[in-house]
């Protein structure tokens, strides 16, 4: 009987030590070849599709997004471990900023030596409304900004992040153009707004915003909301109505029925295909149906 | 390493369900349940599902509650059929794999769940690990006050009806332990793997013991020992930690089978000796 606890212990033993060794060698062949690569992180996605068109195909540079929320908006999400994990190896932490990160006070307290870059910075409108990358004029200022902070961690890479950052600013600028186009046609309309991320489009457009409900997926309307959107929209007699499909498609329903107002579902680009060109696609989506919303 | 908070969680975690899946398992071995606790284990995917249809945030929520249910169900029906036990469970298993994998595939969003698959530890929080301990507390409880009567169930059915022994209440409370257990911690074990955990130490254990104290002492030591090894060995490596686990409780398994394998051997051959 005696023999099986001796085996038992020495089965433990001879294990705990392989996987000892083995642990250790695995441990060594990493130091053989440590990582020199700079990692970049971003907090959420339209920070990482700029970011990603900045770093192009530059092989020492390792851009990586934060977990991204399954639901709702980045206000809310909280940072997962493998999150904590991810930026104690990063180099720099590109945010949007203006409060858009709830979580940027603990990372500050975990890693006090991670620069963090704010990419909106003053691009961001005085309420505090973060949701700047809605506007192409804003976006290519955030570009601008994260080239910058980049080149000035990577001097070694500047001619090259600066030359992506260029040619991406090139598309962006004429997207813009076709924006200002636009924007002539449609001034001093006027729209309900179901998400504070459109007070950029409404700014851009000239658009009047005459009644603004933040939908998200925490947020319950009231009946006498209800009732004062459709006040509001009698009395402005108001044109259209931005709406995110995800949150703002009862509501905008239920106002539909009652009065015969369009409802136009525009991405706010907060999640999506993790693809060069998808803000671009995105915004030009955006922009065709802002034409048929705008009658043209 | 334990500078990280998820590490800390991590091990808390391990050494509190490993415990259970050690002593969980021997009743599950011994009344050759594996594949009802395999089954138990698909029906995370289905429960996480249909917590999506309805809407309700915590997907813990909705797989436990439908793990119980599916248990529960499952047990009843194997009585009442005349089919064998092991075409019910597939059936069901099959069923709610299906179901689950539908609904979670609708619009081609299942990479968003294919973590689920392989299980990642950093994704333990305290508060799952409040739950591991209420329900490691309970579970002890069960077996203090329940596990002779569960035991004379395992062993002889109708026996143990004969001594008055509420068998179909012993089943079921057992049962719902057991899908207690795979539903907590399916998330960081993985769907692929977690009947390996239940399973491995206990037929491990049973190689070598010779009575019911020895059985779950050998059976909660392999468990613990793979979890812990698993743990260091996966942090270290950059391999995903259920698996690591699975490969130890493994190692376990096949060196105490072999040393059965020798020791039944030579008695034959004693026994040989003296004829």
């Amino acid at each position: 009987m005696k023999n099986k606890y001796c085996f038992t212990a020495v089965l433990l033993l001879v294990i705990a030590l392989s996987a000892g060794v083995f642990t250790g060698i695995c441990r060594n062949m990493q130091k053989d070849n440590p990582e020199k690569i700079f990692l970049a992180v971003t907090s959420f996605y339209p920070v990482y599709i700029a970011a990603a068109n900045i770093i192009g195909d530059c092989p020492d540079i390792k851009l990586q997004n934060l977990s991204e929320p399954q639901t709702g908006c980045l206000h809310d999400f909280q940072l997962t471990p493998e999150d904590m994990k991810l930026l104690s190896t990063a180099d720099v932490f590109l945010v949007n900023g203006g409060g858009m990160e709830s979580f940027l006070p603990d990372v500050a307290a975990e890693y006090p030596d991670l620069p963090v870059v704010e990419t909106a910075g003053e691009q961001i409108l005085s309420d505090g409304n973060a949701h700047a990358w809605m506007s192409i004029k804003c976006e290519r200022q955030i570009v601008q900004t994260i080239v910058e902070s980049l080149c000035s961690l990577l001097p070694g890479y500047a001619e090259e992040l600066r030359a992506n950052a260029a040619a991406y600013d090139a598309k962006l600028a004429e997207l813009e153009e076709e924006q200002k186009e636009l924007a002539e046609l449609s001034r001093g309309k006027k729209l309900i707004s179901f998400h504070e991320a459109y007070e950029y489009l409404a700014r851009d457009y000239g658009l009047q915003v005459c009644y603004m409900l933040n939908l998200d997926e925490e947020r319950q309307v009231g009946a006498g909301e209800v009732a004062d959107v459709l006040s509001a929209a009698r009395e402005n007699s108001v044109d259209m109505i931005f709406a995110e499909e995800l949150y703002g498609k009862n509501l905008s329903d239920t106002i539909k029925k009652e009065m015969d107002i369009e409802v136009y579902y525009l991405d706010t680009l907060v999640r999506g295909e993790y693809d060069l060109d998808a803000y671009i696609s995105g915004m030009r989506d955006n922009i065709n149906l802002l034409k048929k919303a705008f009658g043209v | 390493m334990f500078e990280y908070g998820f590490m800390q969680n991590a091990v808390l975690a391990i050494l509190i369900i490993t415990p259970l899946f050690g002593m969980l398992g021997t009743v599950i071995v011994n009344r050759k349940m594996a594949f009802f606790s395999d089954a138990l284990g698909h029906s995370a995917l289905t429960g996480i599902a249909i917590g999506i249809v309805l809407g309700i945030g915590d997907a813990n929520a909705a797989m436990i509650v439908f793990a119980v249910l599916f248990a529960l169900f499952l047990n009843y029906i194997s009585n009442k059929s005349n089919a064998s036990t092991d075409t019910i469970i597939s059936v069901f298993s099959s069923c709610s794999v299906a179901v689950g994998l539908a609904i979670l595939s609708w619009g081609g969003s299942f990479s968003k769940y294919s973590s689920i698959l392989v299980g990642d530890i950093l994704s333990i929080t305290r508060k799952e690990i409040f739950y591991l301990f209420l329900l490691f507390a309970a579970t002890m409880l069960f077996y203090a006050v329940c596990f002779n009567w569960l035991n004379a169930v395992g062993i002889h059915r109708t026996l143990a009806a004969s001594r008055h022994i509420p068998v179909g209440l012993m089943e079921n409370l057992f049962s719902v332990f057991v899908a207690l257990v795979v539903t907590l911690s399916i998330k960081w074990v993985g769907i692929l793997i977690i009947n390996a955990l239940l399973i491995l130490p206990a037929a491990a254990s049973r190689n070598l013991s010779e009575n019911m104290r020895e059985y779950h002492f050998f059976s909660v030591l392999f468990s613990l020992f793979s979890g812990m090894t698993g743990l260091f060995t996966s942090y270290y490596t950059n391999v995903a930690t259920g698996p690591m686990i699975v490969i130890f409780a493994s190692i376990l398994y096949f060196s105490t089978y072999l040393y059965h394998w020798k020791g039944q051997k030579s008695a034959k051959w004693e026994k040989n000796l003296y004829k």
